[in-house]
């Protein structure tokens, strides 16, 4: 025995070319007793943390597999596949400066290739080659630039190829005349003998030993038809045309040493060559030695030491010099820890980064949140703003200190200025030093069908009829009912092909697409460390490591998130000043906890809030009823599948309300403080609705080491990882039962931990988060008028339609005017209560104001008195004489351009910049803002004339006859160039149709609400509005009918909630899954409809309408106008028409992937309608 | 779609979809469909969402003017004038048309019985104007008492503008062609430009629009009219060669060459003759044709019987391709290709095209299947056949056995060797050389349990080869069985 290692491995991370996980690479390379296994992919070293991982794993007995013996080696690096035709060459960096010599030299082919891909020469190598190992191997493998030969691997050599293999040898020797090898493959290609041999005379020739290999695509041999598949889904073909493109046999697997010895029994040199090369590379990753970036220290102070000072000045400083006795202890504890684990540069970095953002003009919005911002130390340094002290939350601090990982502090930023954030980071570290962290995408089922599919030659229309029964979140193993479902034989051939092929190739990565905010820094060359790619993004930058790689490594990462409602504050506070209602911050606000505040929130009254907006929040608030900060903590957290699927929120709910007694079981005595768990618990009554609480459980009460709760909850979040869960199901049981605990209660923690696992919400999120609910709240309390124009103008964001949002504002007594080219800037905007609009300025007014229609007829009998009530019901004070400055009341809130579909801003800043005098006529703004025929067309659709006498109708009839290209040539004249002409005599626009034609251009109108035209018609059928079905006697049936506002189907689908709207306020539909299939057409293609149920009502006075048909009654929208297609708009969380993407339950539950960060973050998990 | 994934519905809604940007939608829909609630402009998954049964096709806006050209063909027998209305319409002229039918209303009545006894549903309406019978046909609701106010009753959508302009007429409140109408037609015209304004003018009888002659499904046709009707098929062939020569020069200019030929000789009493030939490759070679249209002619059940004469010849080029002006030959290279192809048209022309076939390369890793035979005019796109190394010999016969030779193995080594002598046809052949194996894996989507071939190339003692394979790995059954798959020359 020689101890064969297998030394050219890819893995799935060589994309569509490799067709096994790491994992499965070292699993089977430990399997067949091999000495070692060297992993590289095509010019990447994206999946080697993951070998690294898994062998550590594997070490750990964690893998599900026989314990790898104690000299079995994993070297890692690259496969070098070179554009310019020299043959590949892979290269094993034989110690840390090789290393970083390896990642440079990637660094340089992925920053060379414009987007994707990694362009690399023979030169880029010989300038980079210091301290590798390299194996040349007889062919180049490029594709595209070379081409590949037709024949199957292993053909022989044209002569050309000979003599260049020998000048490559030549030259690549020079770099290192005693680390170079030539691999030999024996793939079975019909003369493999007599290849080797003359590739063995051309090494012996050149002075260079063979290594014996067999360039292993994938693990088993049963993996050739994945391969094969993932080679079609390379080639864009189907595997029945692809003919020579797939691989003739499946001998690029691992193979055991005696199969190699045999097949290279005419040189067993190569087959010992492998234990040479071994034991040359000194490298492993553990070598990399992580150092936090220097930058913000001033010199001659140590990290720590400035860190303690800074702090300590920043204590005395805002507590007067009379720093309390906690705090002290506290950051006497803080800052040991911080010592021992060195991570001073880490705060130290965060901190600096939140300073910049703050020392902008105007400051940037931002707050820390994560596991380690909620220590005292962020707090001091103006990274968190939420008072450790006051919530004491030392025990969310005590996971992060023991998981042996670095800290986690993610900062928000107001989402339309993080990128200024961004670009400070790379100025202040240098894109060498600093760079995104990966996201890597895998295959989802969806994508995975798709393509697949293809690949098998089903048609397009095959899989798209499979896909579109995927559902998009929970479920990632494709389920047997889902074919049944779609018609299609489960015992077809062909499908049960797809099926299995489906289910092997989920979850390979795809590609790898930048991380939202997640940056890398480091003190030396980070691209000494991992090869950097450019990002799609111009001026970005990304490494090809993810979270996970970057967790496993001990590397440092801050989040730099943007969110939408930090945004929205901002403005709302520059909209205060602007208009005298006060200069407001962050901090100022959210200490005074204003009673009149909760008030609002108990009573459900949170639409635009932060995170509680939701019909699920919304339902929730009553119930919960919160009256302090930390009550909306619980409440952000708690409606969420984790607390939900794991059936807490009834105890929480039911013990809070004191019609329950918490219940703290104890461990046998011997073991344990009995009061260990309500040590752990007291805040939330006993129910863990916390991940950190979920984690903890298992530490305190199953004796879980804080690093195997953490491997629990990442093999939790991660499915399909082989075998593991069972093990951890048996140790927590056994666990807790050993040390006292009732088994039964030992099941139900487990139930509930695996909730969490992919679902939970951390507490330290839910606390930041918290706040701004609370400033959020007060915003929306206290000054309306205020918070709907900024939530306006920071769209796209949150859960409404500006619709929703302006019907909301109305309801607290503001008053929104219509767009106006008199009167509007591109954004919305506050105007003082003196009215200047002139008679016919139709505004939308709440409570006692009238709704003036001057100047519109209204014709048609059901359609004549349309006037809008509002449910001024639920307004709340507005005003409160201890209140500070009063705020006015009614602020009105003038509608932007912003909100025509289709206007542009440069369009609307030309308007405000002439508008020195008002406009006289459509003329005269033609003539001065010299738009173009489509921005005029818009101004006349949206009705932005009035001011200027004309009525839509009037408007549209005169933009079109005004040329505004000519204009300039007439001006000179200054005299009105357009002859008169005869009046059109148009007939007046119905106020139907005005409303039909405002929900087309502004997607709201201010002068009707479309229900109110046709409730004659539905009063007729017995079909009630919200208002009476709201009224209506719990239990009893009704029907009522609405324009759709929002469908969901959350946690595991077992209900749909419809929430339709009518001018009296809005109706809540419930349905059970059982119902949905036979009103599915319904549901889904509806945006009038009739719900018909049983009115339930809670006794917190929240109504449902527990509904069992839904007609869809679309077409009655038409009849409010022929031509202008009403669509009500929908909120933006609308499942039907935006599904929510399909995610992993990724290792935090709070990681994001891919969309919006405010979206993936916040939204609760639910199933989309596809 | 392949139909037999399905488990088999009746009455299942049908929709045709074609790939527009931003994704697949519904283009057309059957009855069903449409009562199932789906609309033309649907997401495709969105339909599906809604109505899972639904049958999907790719659209074929191809096939569809091909059969509206059909319909059009079949509505000759009412009048010579039909004009494609595009996507679904016909226009016919039937001025002058009706007295065979005894009134127009007979005539439309047969039209529409004729079509649906095809399955399909005809509106039709009569007009002045092209323009009115048009607007009739496809806005008018109600009937009215004289046609001037059935066209003032009609939508805005009749006047035939662009969407832009339509929207924009209703919205000012102008609902109907007569809304308009009664507005000044300058301020019209001042809106929505002069097209407008002589749309109105066509629909109130004003100007009258022109039928636009159906165009010619032919890119190229030329004719030839006599005064005297000739009585010669040989003189007519004479005429026909004339044409060709036109026909040719018109290609030439534009840098094509015609694959599909139809000649029509229309005989004085009305009958009319079609002579069809189709090329393989594009051609502008009227002796070439004129070969093809005498053979055509030859293989005829009937002869061409020119009666009492023809008095029209015509030509029409039915499919023309990209052909550049060829190559003078100096050394033959580029001809050859040529006359092959003229070889293969000319034998294709006389016993069928399905019958002229030739080898072809495919690619496939499996020796049997690396090579095709298919009509030769088919003309796919070669694969080319691997070309052999220089130095090397080859790794396979040229001449195999179908189905292969089974053979008695002896002595062979486990798990990858040869044998040392095998029996084939009674006769033991001893191995003196070898090489191999070729490992040819089975293609496991066709089935899942082919056996792997491990083939060898075998001299025995006296110097013959042969190719072997082992029918399976020692793996993957207990006794595999040998074959001999072809013999070296």
């Amino acid at each position: 025995m020689t101890g064969f290692a297998e030394l050219v491995a890819a893995t799935n991370f060589s994309f569509l070319d490799g067709a096994s996980d790491a994992g499965a690479m070292v699993g089977r390379a430990v399997e067949l007793g091999l000495g070692g296994i060297g992993i590289v992919d095509r010019n990447t070293v994206a999946g080697v943390v993951r070998a690294h991982q898994a062998l550590k794993k594997a070490r750990d007995g964690l893998l599900g597999m026989a314990m790898p013996p104690i000299d079995f080696r994993l070297v890692v690096g690259a496969r070098l596949v070179f554009e310019d035709g020299t043959p590949d060459i892979v290269a094993y960096p034989s110690t840390r400066r090789g290393w970083g010599r390896l990642t440079r030299l990637l660094t340089v082919g992925n920053r060379r290739a414009e987007k994707g891909g990694c362009i690399l020469g023979l030169g880029d190598l010989i300038a980079h080659h210091a301290d590798m190992m390299l194996v040349v191997m007889p062919e180049s493998s490029a594709r595209g630039a070379v081409p590949v030969s037709p024949l199957p691997d292993g053909d022989a050599l044209p002569e050309r190829g000979e003599r260049e293999l020998r000048t490559i040898l030549k030259a690549v020797k020079r770099l290192g005349p005693d680390s170079i090898w030539l691999g030999v493959t024996m793939p079975r290609g019909g003369r493999d003998r007599r290849r080797l041999a003359r590739l063995g005379r051309i090494a012996d020739a050149a002075g260079v030993p063979v290594l014996a290999t067999t360039d292993a695509l994938y693990a088993y041999t049963d993996d050739r038809d994945l391969h094969d598949v993932v080679t079609c889904i390379r080639e864009r073909t189907t595997i029945h045309k692809a003919g020579r493109l797939l691989a003739a046999n499946g001998e690029r697997h691992l193979k055991p040493e005696e199969e190699i010895a045999r097949l290279f029994r005419d040189r067993p040199d190569a087959v010992a060559q492998s234990a040479r090369l071994l034991s040359r590379i000194a490298f492993s990753l553990d070598d990399l030695k992580y150092e936090y970036p220097h930058e913000p220290i001033p010199a001659g102070w140590e990290a720590q030491d400035w860190l303690e000072h800074h702090v300590w000045q920043l204590a005395l400083e805002r507590y007067d010099y009379r720093v309390p006795e906690k705090m002290r202890a506290l950051l006497h504890e803080e800052f040991a820890l911080i010592r021992e684990r060195e991570y001073a540069y880490y705060f130290l970095t965060v901190h600096d980064i939140v300073r910049f953002a703050r020392a902008q003009d105007p400051p940037i919005l931002c707050q820390g949140r994560g596991s380690a911002a909620n220590s005292v130390v962020c707090y001091l340094l103006g990274v968190t703003s939420v008072d450790p002290m006051k919530y004491d939350l030392l025990f969310s601090r005590f996971v992060s200190s023991e998981r042996d990982e670095p800290p986690d502090i993610d900062v928000d930023f107001e989402h339309e200025r993080r990128e200024e954030v961004m670009q400070y980071i790379y100025r202040r570290y240098g894109r060498d030093r600093a760079a995104i962290a990966a996201t890597v995408i895998h295959y989802r089922p969806k994508s995975t069908v798709r393509e697949v599919g293809k690949a098998l030659g089903l048609t397009e229309d095959v899989t798209q009829r499979l896909t579109s029964t995927v559902w998009g979140s929970f479920s990632s193993r494709f389920q047997e009912q889902r074919f049944a479902e779609t018609g299609f034989d489960v015992d077809n051939p062909e499908i049960a092909r797809l099926r299995e092929m489906v289910d092997r190739l989920l979850e390979f990565p795809r590609h790898l697409s930048q991380h939202v905010g997640g940056f890398v820094l480091t003190q030396g060359r980070l691209d000494e460390m991992v090869p950097i790619h450019n990002g799609a993004m111009e001026e970005r930058t990304f490494i090809e490591w993810d979270k996970d790689d970057i967790d496993a490594l001990g590397l440092m990462k801050v989040d730099i998130l943007a969110l939408g409602m930090l945004t929205c504050i901002r403005k709302s506070f520059d909209l205060m000043r602007l208009h005298g209602l006060g200069d407001h911050l962050l901090d100022t606000i959210a200490v005074a906890e204003d009673p009149r505040v909760y008030d609002m929130l108990c009573k459900g009254d949170s639409i635009g809030v932060f995170q509680v907006e939701s019909r699920a929040q919304i339902n929730m608030l009553p119930r919960l009823r919160p009256r302090e900060l930390y009550d909306l903590v619980v409440q952000v957290a708690i409606v969420r599948p984790g607390p939900i699927e794991g059936d807490m929120v009834h105890p929480y709910l039911r013990r809070r309300s004191g019609k329950e007694v918490a219940e703290y079981p104890s461990p046998d005595p011997k073991f344990g403080p009995a009061d260990e768990l309500k040590q752990l618990l007291r805040f939330t009554y006993g129910v863990p609705l916390f991940q950190e609480q979920a984690m903890k459980l298992a530490i305190v009460a199953a004796g879980f080491t804080p690093n195997e709760a953490n491997q629990l909850r990442k093999s939790m979040a991660t499915f399909r990882k082989v075998g593991g869960m069972d093990n951890f199901h048996a140790k927590l049981i056994g666990g807790m039962v050993g040390r006292g605990y009732q088994a039964e209660f030992a099941e139900r923690c487990f139930k509930q931990i695996e909730g969490f696992g992919s679902y939970g919400f951390p507490e330290s999120h839910a606390l930041s988060f918290a706040r701004l609910v609370y400033v959020s709240s007060w915003i929306k309390c206290f000054h309306p008028a205020v918070f709907c124009c900024a939530l306006l103008n920071s769209q796209p964001m949150g859960f409404y339609a500006p619709a929703q949002l302006v019907r909301d504002a109305v309801e607290h007594g503001v008053t929104v005017l219509p767009v106006d080219v008199n009167a509007s800037g591109w954004d919305n905007s506050l105007s003082s209560p003196v009215r200047g609009g002139g008679p016919r300025e139709a505004g939308w007014r709440g409570a006692s104001a009238d709704v003036s229609l001057a100047g519109v007829t209204v014709t048609g009998g059901a359609f004549a008195d349309a006037t809008f009530p509002s449910g001024a019901s639920a307004a709340p004070p507005l005003h409160h004489p201890a209140d500070g400055p009063p705020p006015r009341a009614g602020e009105d809130l003038r509608l932007g351009f912003r909100q025509v579909d289709g206007f542009r801003k440069d369009w609307a800043d030309e308007i405000v910049r002439v508008r020195t005098t008002p406009f006289a006529s459509i003329e005269d703004l033609a003539r001065r803002a010299n738009l173009p025929q489509r921005a005029m067309n818009l101004l006349a659709d949206a009705d932005a004339f009035r001011s200027v006498a004309k009525e839509r109708r009037d408007a549209l009839w005169d933009v079109r006859r005004t040329p505004p290209k000519q204009l300039a040539l007439f001006a000179a004249a200054e005299v009105p160039e357009l002859g008169v002409e005869p009046d059109a005599h148009l007939p007046a626009m119905p106020l139907s149709e005005q409303v039909a034609a405002d929900y087309q251009t502004t997607r709201l109108s201010l002068k009707a609400h479309p229900m109110q035209f046709l409730r004659a018609r539905f009063a007729a059928e017995g079909i009630l509005s919200s208002a009476q079905a709201n009224a209506t006697k719990d239990g009893r049936r009704a029907k009522v009918a609405g324009v759709v506002l929002v469908r969901q189907r959350p946690g595991k689908g077992n209900a749909i909630f419809v929430t339709i709207e009518d001018e009296t306020g809005i109706t809540n539909g419930l349905m059970w899954a059982r119902d949905f299939e036979a009103n599915r057409r319904a549901v889904m293609a509806s945006r009038l409809m009739v719900l018909e149920g049983v009115i339930q009502r809670s006794e917190e006075g929240v109504t449902h309408l527990m509904t069992s048909r839904v007609q869809d009654r679309t077409e009655m929208l038409r009849l409010l106008s022929e031509d202008h297609a009403l669509e009500p708009p929908l909120a933006r969380v609308d499942e039907v028409i935006r599904p929510v993407l399909t995610r992993s339950p990724d290792a935090r539950a709070h990681h994001p992937r891919a969309t919006h960060p405010r979206d993936v973050r916040v939204l609760p998990k639910s199933r989309d309608f596809h | 779609m392949r139909p037999h994934l399905f488990v088999g519905r009746a009455e299942t809604p049908i929709a045709f979809v074609e790939t527009v940007s931003g994704g697949v939608r519904l283009k057309a829909l059957d009855r069903e469909a449409v009562r199932a609630g789906l609309q033309p402009g649907l997401t495709l998954a969105d339909a599906r969402a809604r109505v899972p049964e639904l049958e999907v096709y790719e659209h074929d806006a191809h096939a569809d003017h091909e059969w509206l050209e059909r319909l059009a063909d079949g509505c000759q027998r009412y009048t010579p004038s039909v004009a494609l209305d595009e996507p679904d319409g016909l226009i016919l002229d039937i001025a002058g048309c009706v007295h065979e039918f005894e009134g127009e209303r007979r005539l439309a009545a047969d039209l529409e019985e004729r079509l649906a006894r095809r399955g399909l549903l005809v509106r039709h309406a009569f007009g002045d104007t092209p323009d009115t019978a048009r607007a009739l046909a496809r806005y008018a609701g109600a009937p009215a008492p004289d046609e001037k106010r059935a066209v003032k009753r009609l939508p805005v959508a009749a006047l035939g503008l662009d969407e832009d302009a339509t929207t924009a007429l209703s919205r000012a409140g102008l609902k109907t062609v007569g809304d308009v109408m009664a507005r000044p037609l300058a301020t019209i015209a001042a809106r929505f430009g002069e097209e407008a304004a002589m749309m109105i003018r066509r629909l109130d009888g004003s100007v009258k629009g022109p039928i636009v002659a159906r165009r010619t499904v032919a890119k190229i046709g030329v004719e030839r009219r006599f005064a005297e009707p000739i009585a010669r098929t040989e003189y007519a062939l004479e005429m026909l060669a004339e044409l060709a020569t036109e026909a040719a020069a018109q290609l030439t200019d534009r840098h094509e060459g015609g694959r599909r030929w139809e000649a029509r000789l229309f005989r004085a009493d009305g009958l009319v003759q079609r002579l069809r030939i189709e090329t393989g490759q594009p051609t502008r070679d009227v002796a070439l044709l004129m070969r093809l249209f005498r053979e055509r002619i030859d293989s005829l059940a009937d002869p061409l019987d020119p009666g009492f004469g023809y008095d029209l010849v015509r030509l029409d080029v039915a499919l023309a391709e990209k052909l550049d002006a060829s190559q003078l030959k100096l050394e033959g290279g580029e001809a050859q290709k040529g006359e092959v192809a003229q070889l293969v048209d000319q034998l294709g022309t006389r016993l069928g095209r399905a019958r002229v076939r030739r080898f072809s390369a495919r690619d496939s890793h499996i020796p049997e299947q690396a090579e095709l035979m298919l009509p030769a005019a088919e003309a796919p796109a070669p694969t080319p056949w691997t070309a052999p190394e220089t130095g090397e010999p080859p790794l396979r016969p040229i001449y195999l056995f179908d189905p292969p030779q089974p053979i008695e193995s002896m002595m062979a080594e486990v798990p990858d060797g040869p044998p040392h002598r095998f029996r084939w046809r009674r006769t033991v052949h001893d191995v003196a050389h070898s090489e191999g194996p070729e490992r040819i894996a089975g293609e496991w989507w066709r089935r899942q349990d082919i056996p792997t071939r491990d083939y060898y190339r075998i001299e025995d003692r006296r110097g013959r080869r042969f190719w072997i394979f082992r029918h399976g790995l020692y793996s993957e059954m207990e006794t595999p069985r040998w074959y001999l798959h072809g013999v070296f020359a």
